[in-house]
């Protein structure tokens, strides 16, 4: 593989984004009203609550990568479900709405009256984009950059666009399915599922290992 | 002056504080409040406003004036908007809106975006002239008094959007998006610098501290919110197990709290003259000394059983610190159970984390750094301010950069 060559001259520009966290009004005391929650909230809240633990600015614990499985176990005590939420799909080419709807089915299953010590409370987002001023062409400066820009950066191509619903696969691997014809590279890429990290730099780091592989 | 800040925060934080700056960069902002000096709204401000004319923006902020009849009206609002309860002076409403008339007479309001702080000006909005508004709200008003609280929300619906410290301080009954942004601490403030091992130890010795036993500190004003009697308790508790152990509560005098002296003397009731707790009445701005004891300290307690939003226990994460906290108001945002600090709801669960932490070292340890790592992630004076301008990105419509915009259109 030519690491130099611009493929088919399409350039690839960086961006990242902040996710500043907006009050829905919308609080579960129990699993009834955390399935009536998930039902209704808007898409950036399912995101919110799902994805957005990935980054280091959201902390929850190493075993369970999403708020909802922390909630379950840390107030409602029930661990099963915990365990099972915090392995929900999150890869593609699922997107919000798919993940909604077997969130709402797995949650049917441990249907219980019992409350939580506290609240869930659901929190949505205004995603602010800003750009790294950062455009790569060729390979090797595509290597460097995933090696070097922001996490946050990985996250919103990787993640953010594609599970909103603006890009059918991740964008790393759109451009590099467009631009070089790495076809099997970029379902490789595709394969990995974000739901399932808790570390921006364990996620980033996988991501490395898998074009080094494929590409030195 | 923000550069200081990129040894902290590090490069790619800082070009992204940058990036969201710029495209605010052709707006007038405006800050309002009441008061020059003195509390934490006024703490942030005279640190935030100076960062963010050096990143480039055009931003004033003003002081609105009054006598102390209107002064004395907001902080009956103040005090019923934060228990519920309202002994409010004679025509109340009416004086409010004569100083919001006055003062709107007196400041320029014609601004792009103005952003009000806390309710003292926030019916300056009945005089907006241009621009988008946003109310920041830093008090706590879930549980407000109906009357004042009906007052204040018919304005608050004028606003663009509003700002509360946590989902816990939010309310339901208010249609304009409400964004969560916590509060700060600055970390090359005095309160949160390092501290070299001698200063430490000078200020400790000063206060009679024994530096062969571990020290538990909780930094409060003497309030029954705070629980400096249930502090009390916990620590005797782990004491019986620790064997050596001594209590440092690092108090203010509460000056316009009625409960104040009562409180203290319960706690002194409680102490009984104990050799090993330690009841300090530090005067206001004593930030070295602060530092000097959450700096020292074994562990650190905030044993509230109701909070505002507790950033002393930002303080003394920040300083690597183990933080036993109250499940109330924002500890939970800041205290992750178990990763970032220890949560309880009681006398013995905070004895039970005392006795845990000052056993397990190297446990203690992994979650001082996490609380250090949490800290600079959410709640520096950066991140505070970086968070409002995207509040002022979103109710300007600017929250994707042009060329987005124009492809996505």
């Amino acid at each position: 593989m030519n690491l130099d060559s611009k493929g088919k001259g399409i350039p690839f520009k960086f961006y990242a984004a902040y996710y500043p966290p907006t009050y829905t009004r919308i609080k579960a005391n129990n699993i009834k009203e955390l399935l009536e929650g998930i039902s209704k909230v808007d898409k950036l809240s399912i995101f919110y609550h799902i994805f957005h633990p990935i980054l280091s600015s959201h902390v929850v614990p190493e075993d369970l990568p999403n708020d909802f499985a922390f909630w379950l176990r840390d107030s409602l005590h029930d661990e099963d479900l915990a365990e099972i939420i915090a392995d929900i799909q999150g890869g593609e080419p699922l997107t919000i709405e798919d993940i909604r709807q077997e969130l709402i089915q797995l949650m049917a299953k441990g249907f219980t009256d019992r409350k939580g010590d506290y609240p869930f409370i659901f929190i949505s987002c205004k995603p602010v984009i800003y750009p790294l001023g950062l455009e790569v062409t060729t390979l090797s400066e595509f290597l460097d950059a995933i090696g070097n820009v922001p996490a946050r950066s990985i996250f919103y191509h990787f993640v953010y666009k594609r599970v909103i619903g603006e890009s059918k696969t991740n964008e790393l691997s759109n451009w590099l399915e467009e631009n070089f014809g790495l076809i099997e590279l970029g379902e490789k890429l595709s394969a990995i599922d974000p739901q399932t990290y808790t570390d921006e730099e364990k996620f980033r780091n996988d991501i490395v290992e898998m074009l080094e592989d494929e590409l030195l | 002056m923000i550069e200081k800040y990129e040894k902290i925060i590090g490069e790619d934080e800082l070009y992204a504080i940058y990036k969201v700056a710029e495209r605010l960069k052709d707006f007038s902002i405006l800050h309002i409040n009441s008061t020059k000096a003195g509390g934490g709204v006024a703490e942030i401000l005279n640190r935030m406003v100076p960062l963010m004319k050096d990143l480039g923006l055009n931003v004033d902020w003003k002081v609105i004036r009054g006598e102390e009849d209107f002064f004395k009206v907001t902080k009956s609002f103040h005090n019923s908007l934060q228990n519920g309860v309202g002994v409010l002076p004679e025509k109340a409403f009416e004086t409010y809106d004569k100083w919001q008339a006055i003062n709107a007479s007196e400041v320029p309001l014609d601004y792009d975006i103005i952003m009000i702080h806390d309710p003292q000006p926030l019916g300056l909005i009945d005089f907006k002239k241009k621009g988008k508004w946003i109310f920041r709200c830093h008090i706590d008003i879930s549980n407000p008094y109906p009357p004042v609280w009906d007052f204040l929300k018919k304005r608050i619906s004028k606003y663009n959007a509003m700002v509360i410290s946590a989902p816990a301080f939010a309310r339901d009954d208010v249609d304009i998006p409400q964004f969560l942004i916590p509060p700060s601490i600055d970390p090359l403030s005095v309160k949160n610098k390092p501290l070299k091992e001698i200063t430490v130890r000078r200020i400790l010795h000063k206060y009679g501290i024994n530096d062969d036993k571990p020290l538990v500190v909780q930094v409060s004003r003497f309030d029954y919110a705070k629980d400096p009697v249930g502090a009390i308790k916990a620590f005797k508790e782990a004491r019986k197990h620790l064997g050596k152990l001594q209590l440092a509560y690092v108090g203010s005098p509460a000056s316009d709290d009625p409960e104040g002296q009562e409180v203290y003397e319960k706690t002194v009731k409680e102490a009984e003259n104990d050799r090993d707790i330690y009841l300090l009445m530090l005067p206001p701005y004593s930030d070295l000394e602060i530092n000097a004891f959450q700096t020292g300290a074994s562990v650190v307690m905030q044993k509230s059983i109701k909070e505002g939003f507790g950033l002393t226990v930002s303080e003394a994460m920040w300083k690597g610190k183990v933080v036993i906290g109250g499940r109330t108001g924002g500890i939970p945002l800041q205290i992750i159970h178990g990763i970032t600090g220890y949560l309880v709801n009681s006398i013995e669960g905070a004895a039970h984390y005392i006795i845990h932490t000052i056993k397990n070292a190297d446990q203690a340890n992994e979650i001082g750094e996490r609380a250090r790592i949490h800290v600079k992630n959410n709640f520096l004076i950066t991140r505070h301010m970086t968070q409002y301008m995207e509040t002022m990105l979103y109710v300007t419509e600017r929250t994707m950069p042009e060329e987005l915009r124009k492809s996505q259109a």
